[in-house]
């Protein structure tokens, strides 16, 4: 099964490689995006800092449906997920390929982002970067784990476009939240305090462990169910 | 249960604390329970249809969802109705409203999903079921996160001291609410099942004039 | 990879009210190639996916060698499919998809029978193309190349010659032949193309509305015989 896994993973990697259209914009559109929000709020002298964190996290999940709306689009194409479904390969090796492929791709865009984002923002992880992957990552997990069974679900519908985002955001709203607040956590830690001095040496700020748990358990549970349900989606 | 809806008005009366408007805690508060039992039962019909594959259960989880929103729209708009007079404000991000918004858009996104998507109707129905499941999921872990996030923000009262027949209203309120809740469920469900036959109907007509056709 | 043997016993697929195929009995034995023919809309398309495992029956039973085709891993390994549409991906290469779809089936050796595969139907030349930029024609060979990678007992075909030229078709009859000679496989058509095939046949099956109405072994003889067998119940009786 792993196998399997492998090896449609690499096929979109490759896929993806050759057209390059869902990296692409979704990196365009994570840099657009915070630098409207940039715009708005430095232009209404809020604290940019304060904001940072909620600001990053809607560009990534606003990208992240635009890749998450070609999930599938490689397959409808020229019919081939009859061939994948005829395949000796599980479904759920199907899931989880595109699953984890949704997974990198956001993540990529995440990483790539972070440079403009700490120069707009004036926001840097520092020494908390190691943390900030992690939350990166888990965010990501918990987008791609619903947002994959969706994208399978709005795939053939004539309305995809308004129908992915509307079942996704009400979905994700919670696994938000806790991103976003582990994200200000970690930026707020790594400010310089009015001493000048860093808030803490600690590695792993403490109180990020509630968040993170949070967004493991967030991504654990809906990947777990996606994988039960998924076979009901795919079948007729 | 009509003569139930209107003892609640008539009755309640006897008391006003915050004013006429209070009287709309009973809708409120019972449709918001009601509005929760609906979403079980699309949890618990969906479950059904995916092993079973008996249309009734799909007319269930269809019924429920769509009073399900039904209720939780009254319950936002009442809340804010009721929350300007008293709170100085229609809205605000605290746990129990958000909690009810975005349940609401979940199933709203459920009722999309059943009228927009393309394909067949059995596939239709199985993705529905397939969000029903996930949805409801979901639900508790809105409550948690949303009550711990802006527990700051919590304008509702926690508890609520009540006088004796405030007490009995809100019970009655309930039993009427509930009974609303149920009566429109059993006619829904007739509605479907009435819909679904007369299609059947029709497809029957098509096949059979298609015989003679050229 | 065993030769196929087909098996439908009262074999019905609705959808809603409709009955897309209605209580087909079908058996193919071994190696024999059936030709399925009716009008459009007569359901052959559905019974050729029923066949496949890639819908189940809403009544009756679907066999292949015994089994359902879409209840193990393994039993879907036999099957092979080749429709109007390639299965292909059009940004990868002719030998990427093959290489793809070669890991996908656990094929040992997967390198060598990718390029024997490409060899077979002429694409040896073009193996490093995108297939999006590839001819309709060598797109359809390529196909049947995927299609046939993995030995399936079982091959089926919806409407392969659709939109190939004079040169392609024959191409791909040709093709057919040769899989034909070796025996191996169990092969059902679904064409309107009956001069491609009508050298090959051995059974013909008409469905009309989707119930079988004809279903005879086919000795050989002219293509206006076999025209007629097939036309024959499209009137409506």
């Amino acid at each position: 099964m792993i196998k399997g896994v492998v090896t449609i993973l690499w096929k979109d990697l490759l896929v993806e490689w050759r057209s390059r259209e869902r990296l692409g914009p979704m990196v365009v559109f994570v840099f657009l995006i915070i630098l409207v929000f940039n715009f708005s709020f430095a232009l209404g002298g809020s604290a940019l800092h304060e904001i940072g964190a909620g600001v990053l996290w809607s560009a990534f999940v606003f990208a992240g449906l635009i890749g998450l709306n070609h999930t599938f689009a490689a397959e409808l194409d020229n019919n081939c997920l009859d061939a994948l479904m005829l395949a000796p390969v599980s479904h759920s090796s199907l899931y989880l390929a595109k699953m984890l492929g949704n997974l990198l791709f956001l993540l990529v865009v995440e990483l790539l982002s972070l440079p403009f984002f700490s120069l707009f923002f004036n926001l840097s992880p520092g020494l908390y970067l190691v943390p900030l992957v992690a939350v990166l990552t888990l965010g990501a997990a918990c987008l791609a784990s619903v947002g994959t069974l969706f994208a399978a679900m709005s795939s053939n519908s004539r309305l995809r476009e308004f129908l992915l985002p509307l079942l996704v955001l009400p979905m994700i709203y919670p696994a938000l939240i806790w991103a976003v607040k582990a994200t200000a956590i970690v930026f707020e830690h790594s400010r310089p305090s009015a001493t000048g001095a860093l808030a803490t040496a600690a590695f792993w700020p403490g109180s990020l462990t509630e968040p993170v748990s949070f967004l493991l358990v967030y991504s654990i549970v809906f990947t777990t169910l996606a994988l039960m349900l998924f076979d009901q989606v795919l079948e007729d | 249960m009509v003569a139930a809806l209107y003892a609640v008005f008539l009755y309640v009366p006897t008391e006003r604390q915050m004013g006429l408007v209070q009287r709309i805690f009973y809708f409120h508060v019972s449709s918001a329970i009601c509005s929760l039992v609906a979403f079980s039962l699309v949890f618990v019909a969906s479950i059904q249809y995916l092993r079973r594959r008996e249309e009734r259960w799909d007319r269930l989880a269809v019924a429920s969802a769509e009073l399900g929103v039904i209720f939780a729209l009254i319950v936002l708009i009442t809340g804010p109705l009721w929350a300007r007079p008293i709170w100085g404000v229609f809205w605000r991000w605290e746990p129990r409203l958000t909690f009810m918004l975005i349940t609401f858009l979940m199933y709203v996104a459920y009722l999309m999903v059943r009228a927009y998507a393309a394909g067949s109707v059995e596939q239709t129905r199985r993705f529905a079921a397939v969000l029903g499941i996930v949805a409801f999921v979901n639900v508790p872990l809105v409550h948690f996160s949303v009550n711990l996030w802006s527990a700051d923000q919590q304008l509702h009262p926690q508890k609520v001291e009540l006088a004796p027949e405030m007490v009995v209203a809100r019970y009655v309120s309930l039993v009427a609410v509930g009974s609303l809740f149920l009566f429109l469920l059993k006619r829904r469900m007739e509605l479907e099942l009435a819909s679904q036959t007369l299609n059947r109907i029709r497809q029957k007509l098509d096949d059979e004039r298609g015989d003679d056709g050229p | 990879m065993t030769t196929g043997t087909v098996h439908l016993e009262q074999a019905t697929k609705r959808y809603g009210a409709l009955a897309a195929v209605n209580s087909v009995d079908l058996e193919i034995e071994a190696g024999a190639l059936l030709l399925m023919a009716g009008s459009n809309g007569a359901g052959k398309s559905t019974l050729l996916r029923l066949l496949a495992g890639l819908i189940r029956p809403t009544q009756g039973r679907v066999l292949v060698n015994g089994q359902p085709p879409h209840s193990s891993l393994e039993s879907r390994a036999e099957i092979g499919l080749l429709s109007h549409k390639t299965l292909l991906y059009d940004t990868l290469t002719a030998r990427e998809n093959l290489l793809f779809y070669g890991r996908l089936y656990g094929l040992e050796n997967r390198r060598e029978t990718a390029e024997a595969a490409l060899a077979n139907v002429g694409m040896s030349a073009r193996a490093d193309t995108p297939v999006g930029t590839l001819s309709r024609g060598m797109k359809q060979r390529l196909a049947l190349a995927r299609a046939t990678l993995h030995r399936p007992g079982l091959l089926l075909l919806d409407e392969p010659f659709e939109g190939l030229d004079r040169r392609a078709s024959q191409a791909l009859s040709q093709r057919l032949t040769d899989l034909r000679a070796r025996g191996e496989t169990t092969v059902v058509v679904v064409t309107h193309r009956v001069d491609e095939v009508v050298d090959l046949v051995d059974r013909v099956a008409v469905l009309e509305r989707g119930r079988l109405c004809c279903d005879s072994a086919w000795r050989g003889g002219g293509l206006e015989e076999l025209q007629a067998l097939c036309d024959s119940h499209q009137e409506g009786v």
